[in-house]
């Protein structure tokens, strides 16, 4: 999409001017934004506009733009984005642009182009054929990467009309709003996407489990309310331990008792997995025949499982190279329009890192400091619900699968 | 109801080196001949019925190579004793621009000049109704002229785009005949520009396409005197009924350059905001 910033200045209200120029753009077939808009206090003081204009070809819009002229639609004086060749593999060049997760353009050939996927703390990579952001591990030789603020405008957040049924909860952080509300709210707002066609992505930590919640988890997947999951080591680990030996980290599910010898309960999962190699092929031997994991290998919903230092095992599916995941995550991101953040510290803020910031994203957690610290790196649609996850997960569950 | 606030003295030029010597507009072709004497005597002609109106006359001496002189409608917009001179579109008639400001200049105005690079035809397309000045633009001003003769002048703009080559200046589609009324060619201006003439005139007396393009609304308003080129029926009519004297003084030698009475003459009694 071809897009050009233009602007219109002087008596255009009473004169009709701005109507003229709107009408015409629309004629075109081209759409447009009123991105700033100056009126003048008298009938002297000239009014002053700026104006988005976008197209689907770059050829109208260049017909267009000088139809526009005539009527005093000026292109504003804005300068290319500075592109410097990469001369070395995983490093971008001095003086690069670092994202934001904000909806970005970049201006290249006296053009707008957009940002296919904005992500934050990343360079930007311009091809003949796309920009893109682009991670500094992955930048090579050649790529020409934007250096410097000229020619790179950012798109201020923006909540969604339909977030606006949120807005009574304006403070990031809930934790003294009435739950079931809260949840109507959100199984309201994967509804609405999944009617759209978007991707609705489940980030768990372990504790979705020790609660009581992967069942809850499990449903959703079966019944296609999930799309994509991230976790880590832990929550795929006791997700299967509970459905092989009832327990999570040696804590009866049902009971929530210790049961004895449960210590080493998940170790012994993590070894049968690996001695059938994978998760899938777990499942597939009738080892694992229940549960988050299960589901998502019966239903082809894609999960990564991120490793970390501390994990036990690992299983055979995750990936004890950090920067490997990070990359695998980010395959799964585009798409993807509700996060649920689900009782998750690392793997939430490492998915909080490589969305938009226009993905509606649910953080829940017992614990305020990581809801907080989630909204604090940037996701600015980031609403934080302080609760039990488990119980949480449940009532989602049963106002969404029924 | 009152009178005009301006009309009451003119600059005026003889049409000693009149003539189509090229062609700018639809009207001119070279092939036709200007008849010097008749010119001369409906020039003169249009000079005795504006002072028998109650008009004074000015006289600007005619140059050679400069045969739209006569037309001193295009000199500039006059402001009190501020003079802002045009920038025209063709550079047949850019010499202009320096004949105008050297009379102005010596006659004691401040001589204002817009930016080089907009361009404007001065009072053929910039006419003061009510406090506000309206002004054509796209054939010959450019639209960017509004916002920077307000802000040069102190008066709010309404600029109005021109769609018919034919009527090529504001004051072939505009005429403001007191403070209520004035003749209005809606066929020379877009869907905008009428919505914006139909805001701003209280009583508008709409002109027939026939009536528009005969030039009547390029007529001089001394007072209650209006000295049209031609007085369509219904027009003349009109103005009758509303209290006007009505006085035809033909200038049809000078159609064939595109200019009626109001293109020979230009207010110097104008005070804008």
């Amino acid at each position: 999409m071809a897009t050009e910033i233009v602007e219109l200045e002087g008596h255009i209200v009473d004169s009709l001017l701005l109507a003229k120029v709107l009408d015409l753009i629309l004629e075109s077939g081209a759409d447009y934004r009123i991105d700033e808009f100056e009126l003048g206090k008298t009938n002297i003081d000239p009014s002053r506009t700026t104006i988005e204009i976008s197209t689907d070809d770059d050829a109208l819009l260049d017909a267009l733009l000088e139809q526009l002229q005539v009527h005093g639609v000026n292109r504003t004086s804005e300068s290319d984005a500075a592109l410097v060749t990469s001369d070395r593999d995983g490093v971008l060049p001095t003086g690069f642009y670092s994202t934001t997760n904000l909806a970005t353009d970049v201006r290249v050939d006296g053009r707008w182009h957009s940002v296919e996927n904005p992500e934050m703390d990343c360079g930007i990579v311009v091809t003949d054929t796309q920009v893109r952001t682009l991670a500094m591990h992955r930048v090579r030789v050649g790529d020409r990467i934007v250096v410097g603020f000229e020619g790179v405008r950012v798109h201020a957040p923006s909540r969604s009309r339909d977030m606006r049924n949120f807005e009574f909860m304006n403070s990031d952080v809930s934790s003294e709003k009435p739950k079931a509300l809260l949840i109507e709210q959100v199984a309201q707002r994967i509804r609405t996407v999944k009617e759209r066609g978007g991707k609705v992505l489940a980030v768990c930590g372990p504790a979705v489990v020790h609660t009581g919640g992967a069942p809850h988890i499990a449903r959703m997947i079966r019944d296609g309310w999930i799309d994509v999951l991230f976790a880590g080591n832990g929550f795929a680990t006791h997700d299967m331990e509970s459905n092989v030996l009832g327990t999570s980290l040696g804590v009866s599910v049902a009971e929530g008792t210790p049961v004895e010898h449960g210590h080493s309960n998940h170790l012994r999962v993590i070894n049968e997995v690996r001695r059938h190699g994978s998760i899938a092929a777990a499942v597939e031997a009738g080892f694992v025949t229940g549960g988050a994991m299960y589901e998502c290998v019966r239903r082809g919903v894609p999960f990564v499982l991120g490793g970390s230092v501390r994990d036990d095992g690992p299983l055979p599916d995750t990936m004890p190279n950090v920067v490997e995941a990070a990359d695998a995550m980010r395959e799964h991101v585009p798409g993807v329009a509700v996060a649920l953040m689900l009782a998750s510290t690392l793997h939430a803020i490492a998915t909080g890192n490589l969305l938009p910031a226009g993905v509606e994203t649910f953080c829940v957690d017992i614990n305020q400091a990581v809801v907080t610290k989630l909204a604090d790196r940037g996701s600015h649609q980031a609403l934080g619900i302080v609760t039990d996850v488990g119980p949480f997960v449940q009532q989602l569950a049963e106002t969404l699968c029924t | 109801m009152s009178e005009l606030s301006w009309g009451r003295r003119y600059l005026m030029c003889p049409p000693l080196h009149f003539g189509v010597l090229y062609e700018i507009n639809p009207w001119m072709h070279r092939e036709v001949a200007v008849d010097r004497d008749r010119s001369a005597a409906q020039w003169e002609g249009l000079v005795a019925n504006l002072r028998a109106a109650g008009a004074e006359i000015e006289l600007l001496e005619p140059k050679q190579h400069v045969p739209d002189l006569v037309f001193t409608a295009n000199a500039g917009l006059v402001d009190g004793d501020v003079f802002v001179p045009s920038h025209f579109r063709h550079p047949e008639r850019q010499p202009e621009t320096a004949v105008f400001s050297e009379w102005f200049a010596e006659q004691g105005w401040r001589v204002d000049d817009l930016p080089e690079e907009i361009g404007h035809e001065g009072a053929g397309d910039a006419l003061p109704f009510e406090g506000t000045l309206l002004s054509g633009y796209r054939p010959r001003s450019d639209v960017a002229a509004g916002p920077i003769i307000s802000e040069m002048l102190g008066v709010p703009v309404r600029t109005i785009e021109l769609i018919d080559d034919r009527l090529y200046h504001v004051d072939l589609t505009f005429c403001p005949l007191d403070d209520r009324r004035a003749l209005c060619a809606p066929m020379g201006w877009d869907e905008y520009g009428r919505k914006v003439v139909d805001a701003l005139v209280p009583e508008p007396l709409w002109l027939e396409d026939d009536e528009a393009l005969s030039f009547c609304a390029n007529s001089v308003v001394v007072g209650t005197n209006i000295v049209m080129p031609v007085t369509p029926a219904r027009v003349g009519r009109q103005l009758e009924a509303w209290g006007f004297s009505v006085v035809e003084s033909p200038v049809d030698e000078f159609l064939k350059a595109g200019g009626g009475c109001r293109c020979l003459t230009l207010a110097l009694d104008v005070t804008l905001g």
